[in-house]
């Protein structure tokens, strides 16, 4: 009988500071795993699952302090920063949200290496970015919105050289290039001067840059920002697309909650320098406790006195032949609302519920 | 380290600056129409006021060694002031390459141009002027042209510093700087015409020395061998200071965030 145990995850990226590999850990042959003898490969065994099962973080920053300096003589000394702590897993995409000014490009700044911060211990891919900067940018990618590059190349030639920058040559080069252009539909204006192309079509080129090195991480700046409604929905649609078919991470920031919604499997929300709170768009709406909204129209007499005591109910209001409710959760609550309803003897003649959307929490978080 | 990996990050940066210049028609004004103007322009002045032929070599050596060195090093300025210019700077300082193949990408390209030129005026000189460029031998004409184009680094890389510390208000030393050498390296005259504090400075750039080397054999008194270790050893010390000034200035532009205010 032979045995193998397989890890397809990275556990230790500090140790290895490699891409994730499929270890072959153990082989047993014809070795009796049960037993008092093996108490020592059994705990070798629960040690490297545990380590499995807990995702290593990819991106790990550690009260980062970030400020600037404006003017020369007795200048100014703004804080964009205040101790950001903030991990991020392998493999999700991962939204950075917050207000003007909130420091959200300057911490990603700093992720990518085109930042020092003042204080504060900074790790990417299992790398310090102070020490180990040029590994780090080996691995990694950007792609802002408002996108910039060298105005008189064309579209291939960009691609070109930032694929030279990462050292890629001849063959391998022309074939990510072609992939590239490919990927983000260029092929028709791969000619083109930069300055020559639509707003659109230059972000598609910084999308495709960004793709070159086949980074592990990506970092997108607002990567729809100034686009109109329909190339944005297909650039977000290829940045998901292509991250469920490359399985990298993105860090992503944006001021578009329908993009971070449909993008971010995890959301930090930053202010003035600060992490306000982490988690799932979901987790972020019932932390703010805005709650879900049943509207209920109806016939018949109804008091206020008779809406007190339903289960899960925050708030409501009564208007004519109106009543509204802002419950923890819809889902739930619905029966009992209807049933209180029914009870009170009223007929009810419509219903409908609005869900809290990432955009309220924005605004109650902005405050 | 991958070698042919580093060999093609040093390229793009020859690639960027080829094909920029490839597709700006006023690049052809600094190869070809200002280095002609201002030699053709000396030697008619020079044919003008009847100088010797030895007066008349001091002069083109001047002419053509400035020319040299200003294209060899505006390559190395636009390296950057490209980037500046299209807001798209921090796309190289995300890459993995670092300052060795920024530099040494764009000198070679500006090696490539300031040759090209160096060969277009030698043949005007000589044809125009009478000069023989090739008279000291193709060994001191190398070691001459060599130490033109480390002269031509090291203003490149002082541009590149002075860009990243002031940012757009720098852009000005990629052709002023150079000028500078005009004024004090004695490219229209003996440094020795030049006020002592300023003859001081004179001493201590190693244009000075290059020119003073390849003029030795033109008849002119002086030291050809003690010319050129002195200008050697001028041109890799402060090479070597340049190097770590550029380093210690990205590093601070990673600090200030000038390189993200150079990208909006």
């Amino acid at each position: 009988m032979s045995s193998y145990i397989y890890i397809s995850k990275n556990v230790d990226y500090k140790a290895s500071a490699r891409r994730p590999t499929r270890v072959s850990l153990w082989k047993s042959q014809g070795f009796p795993l049960f037993g008092i003898g093996n108490i020592v490969v059994w705990r070798y065994i629960l040690e490297i699952f545990v380590k499995g099962l807990i995702l290593a973080p990819v991106v790990r920053a550690r009260n980062v302090w970030k400020s600037f300096r404006s003017g020369w003589f007795r200048g100014t000394r703004n804080e964009v920063l205040r101790g950001i702590d903030l991990d991020i897993e392998e493999g999700r995409i991962f939204g950075i949200l917050g207000p003007n000014g909130a420091g959200k490009t300057t911490f990603l700044s700093i992720l990518s290496t085109l930042l020092l911060p003042d204080r504060g211990q900074v790790e990417v891919l299992g790398m310090d970015v102070l020490r180990g900067g040029h590994g780090v940018r080996q691995r990694i990618n950007i792609s802002s919105g408002n996108a910039n590059f060298l105005w008189s190349l064309t579209v291939r030639e960009n691609l070109t050289f930032y694929g030279m920058l990462y050292g890629l040559g001849g063959a391998d080069r022309k074939e990510r290039v072609d992939e590239a252009i490919a990927l983000f539909e260029l092929g028709n204006c791969e000619k083109t001067s930069f300055d020559k192309l639509s707003t659109g079509m230059k972000q598609r080129l910084a999308l495709a840059k960004s793709m070159l090195n086949a980074p592990e991480i990506l970092f997108l700046d607002e990567p729809t920002v100034g686009l109109d409604p329909q190339v944005s929905l297909k650039i977000r649609e290829q940045i998901r697309d292509i991250q469920r078919e490359k399985g990298f991470t993105i860090v992503l920031t944006t001021h578009n909650m329908a993009e971070a919604e449909y993008l971010c499997d995890r959301i930090a929300f930053l202010k003035e320098g600060r992490i306000l709170t982490v988690g799932t768009a979901n987790d972020l709406k019932r932390n703010i406790r805005l709650g879900d909204v049943i509207t209920v129209v109806y016939e018949g007499i109804l008091r206020s006195i008779q809406l007190k005591g339903l289960p899960g109910v925050i708030d409501s209001c009564l208007s004519d032949g109106r009543c509204q409710f802002v419950v923890d959760s819809a889902q739930k609550r619905m029966s009992a609302i209807l049933h209180g309803l029914w009870r009170a003897g009223v007929i009810v003649r419509e219903v409908r519920t609005s869900e809290t959307n990432l955009e309220e929490v924005f605004l109650e978080f902005s405050k | 380290m991958n070698f042919r990996s580093e060999w093609t990050k040093v390229l793009a940066f020859v690639f960027k600056n080829v094909m920029i210049t490839k597709r700006n028609v006023f690049s052809l004004f600094e190869i070809l129409f200002w280095p002609t103007v201002g030699l053709l322009s000396v030697g008619l002045l020079a044919t003008y006021l009847r100088l010797g032929p030895d007066m008349t070599a001091f002069i083109l050596i001047g002419v053509i060694s400035m020319s040299v060195v200003h294209v060899c090093q505006i390559d190395i300025a636009y390296v950057l002031l490209y980037d500046v210019w299209g807001k798209c700077i921090k796309h190289e300082f995300i890459a993995p390459v670092n300052s060795v193949h920024l530099i040494l990408g764009s000198w070679l390209t500006g090696i490539c141009r300031s040759s090209v030129i160096f060969v277009l005026l030698a043949f005007f000189s000589s044809h125009a002027f009478h000069f023989d460029f090739f008279k000291p031998g193709v060994g001191a004409l190398g070691l001459f042209l060599l130490g033109l184009f480390l002269t031509a680094a090291l203003v490149g890389i002082t541009v590149c510093i002075l860009v990243l510390v002031f940012g757009h208000k720098a852009e000005v030393a990629a052709w002023s700087l150079v000028s500078l050498m005009l004024l004090i390296c004695g490219i229209y005259y003996p440094i020795s015409m030049l006020p002592a504090p300023v003859m001081a400075v004179a001493k201590i750039i190693p244009l000075t020395y290059f020119l003073e080397y390849f003029r030795s054999f033109y008849g002119f008194p002086s030291d050809p061998n003690g010319f050129l270790a002195k200008g050697y050893g001028f041109s890799f010390l402060y090479l070597g200071l340049a190097w770590i000034g550029l380093e210690l200035v990205i590093r601070n532009a990673k600090r200030t965030g000038i390189l993200i205010k150079l990208s909006e």
